[in-house]
């Protein structure tokens, strides 16, 4: 009976695996054909043609390079800011009160379309519009409040005896923030950095607002720019898709175990 | 042994972490606080994003939104992706997780084949889905053909009363990974001897899921809803890749909308205006859910 069972579980499996890679194997299939073998969207391409990938990285290795100059200095920034805040908050338990949990809460769930505006009108002032210092600044500000709330969590894991323990030997507060501290919560940031560079990296948003330019657009923006083009050609265009959301795919099959802790928000073992 | 900590030594203590905390509230305000004040007050005025004029005109953006179709049309269809993202990744996602729970061979090639969908850039997603979604490129026409569906071929895109829903289902495709990878983990936290207690004393699966399962997943399933909620009030890089709010502005978000008012009319003031009201509903939405969570996080605490 229980054989039968997990034949079932197997075929309904099956199934639901070939609804979400199927689709995906198309566009990957699309973008190893020539024109015309788009005509039959379905056919396995004929022999594995480059070009689509060739024109991809014609297109897009600008953009690439700006989308990792933007992701990796923002995300390594607000992580930091993000353990700052979140380190007395820690320490400070239930005294800090639920009032610095609402604020860290309503900053996760609030629109972006109420910032949206006047952080461009700020950025313009600034002089950082299309600029990818722009886009640090913003992305550093936005993931403050996730930062911290995941790191509150984690911090608050890290056992009292700990601290404890540090003033003991006469380790201060900041101290026992850089030196201990930091040092062991290494697998959360781990967990931290992917989860919250899959955020900066899909943004779109705050890409169409505060860029413009070669100079400063990352991928997704170009992406979009070439989604909206009057004549598309599909096969570039699956080729430019994939290779603008391979980083992200690749840091998710490496590091699938820290993914899943990190969007579990750190509260859950 | 208990210990003292010398009075100057908190002293000091405190103020380090007031230190620690100054710089991440200054940016918090400037980013967060601060442009909530600025775009209120900008909704009470008619700016086109460049003069340096303000005009003050009271609730004027407000009541012309009112009386525009077009914001009735996004704030309808926010309320219909809120029910969707709630509902249907959710428990798409969980039964996924369900079926895959128990030790089954190659359980880690189904977990990546599920969740891969989730881990591209949404314009990509926006990108593919177009072109199979286009009637005269016929992707979508020879995949129903081949499962035998061929006459339930439609304009996916073009028809207004469908195009919601046809970035719905690219929706569903791209996010049950999401759903299904957290209730994938949650499910190892429930521990297996109540269930198989359960099952000696004879109970049904159903039975089991609804008394057990379930209930020992609320925690995982707490996390779902308010990030499907909030995702739902946000949603717009699909939206805005796949249709930008057409046909005849019929998939517009509030979020699509308001930005083809700020960023393509430059009717700053009413742009403004639209985030307000996608704040407000947002807010009616989410504040219980966020005192809920609060209170909850301080119980594990304690």
């Amino acid at each position: 009976m229980t054989r039968n069972n997990d034949i079932w579980r197997h075929a309904l499996l099956i199934l639901a695996a070939l609804f979400f890679i199927g689709l995906m194997l198309i566009a990957v299939f699309a973008s190893f054909k020539t024109s015309e073998e788009m005509l039959t969207p379905l056919a396995l391409p004929e022999r594995f043609y480059l070009g689509n990938y060739q024109q991809a990285f014609v297109d897009l290795w600008r953009p690439l390079l700006n989308s990792v100059a933007i992701t990796v200095p923002a995300l390594l920034l607000s992580i930091l800011v993000g353990c700052l805040a979140a380190y007395p908050l820690s320490q400070m338990g239930a005294k800090a009160g639920p009032g610095g949990y609402i604020f860290l809460l309503l900053g996760m769930f609030i629109p972006f379309q109420i910032i949206q505006i006047p952080i461009f009108i700020i950025i313009r002032a600034m002089g950082f519009y299309d600029t990818i210092y722009g886009m640090w600044v913003v992305h550093l500000a936005l993931g403050i409040p996730f930062c911290t709330f995941f790191m509150r969590n984690f911090f608050a894991t890290v056992p009292r005896t700990m601290w404890e323990a540090a003033q003991i030997d006469g380790c201060g507060a900041v101290g026992y923030f850089f030196k201990i501290l930091m040092p062991a919560s290494i697998s959360g940031i781990a967990a931290l950095a992917i989860v919250q560079s899959r955020g900066v990296w899909n943004d779109l948003l705050f890409a169409l607002t505060l860029t413009r330019s070669p100079d400063a657009s990352p991928v997704t923006r170009e992406l979009y720019g070439m989604v909206g083009a009057f004549q598309i050609e599909e096969g570039p265009l699956m080729a430019s898709a994939i290779v603008s959301t391979l980083p992200m795919v690749l840091v998710f099959l490496v590091f699938q175990k820290a993914f899943t802790r990190g969007l579990l928000g750190g509260s859950s073992k | 042994m208990p210990f003292r900590i010398a009075k100057g030594h908190r002293q000091r203590t405190r103020w380090a972490y007031a230190a620690f905390l100054a710089l991440p509230v200054i940016l918090f305000t400037a980013v967060y606080i601060y442009p909530l004040v600025y775009s209120v007050t900008m909704s009470l005025h008619s700016w086109d994003g460049m003069s340096p004029q303000w005009t003050w005109i009271g609730f004027g953006n407000y009541s012309s939104l009112f009386d525009d179709e077009r914001f009735w049309t996004a704030l309808g269809n926010n309320f219909r992706w809120l029910i969707f993202e709630l509902l249907a990744p959710t428990a798409f996602g969980l039964a996924l997780a369900l079926l895959l729970n128990d030790k089954l061979k190659g359980a880690g090639i189904y977990k990546t084949l599920i969740f891969l969908p989730f881990t591209m850039t949404p314009i990509a997603v926006a990108a593919f889905r177009r072109w199979i979604y286009d009637p005269s490129k016929g992707v979508a026409e020879d995949v129903l053909g081949a499962i035998g569906l061929g006459a339930l071929q439609q304009n996916w895109l073009g028809d207004p009363d469908l195009v919601t829903y046809s970035i719905m289902f690219s929706s569903l495709w791209w996010k049950t990974g999401f759903s299904f990878l957290l209730y994938f983990a949650g499910l190892r936290s429930v521990p297996q001897d109540y269930i198989e207690a359960a099952q000696i004393d004879g109970a049904k699966p159903w039975v089991i899921f609804w008394r057990i399962t379930f209930p020992m997943l609320w925690p995982t399933t707490i996390v779902v809803l308010g990030i499907s909620g909030i995702d739902a009030m946000r949603v717009f890089d699909l939206v805005q890749g796949m249709t930008q709010g057409g046909p005849y502005n019929s998939s517009h978000v509030l979020a699509t909308l308001m930005y083809d008012v700020s960023f393509q009319r430059f009717q700053m003031g009413r742009g403004a205006a639209i985030a307000v009201c996608l704040m407000i509903v947002a807010m009616v939405i989410v504040l219980p859910y966020i005192i809920y969570m609060s209170s909850r996080i301080e119980d594990v605490r304690e």
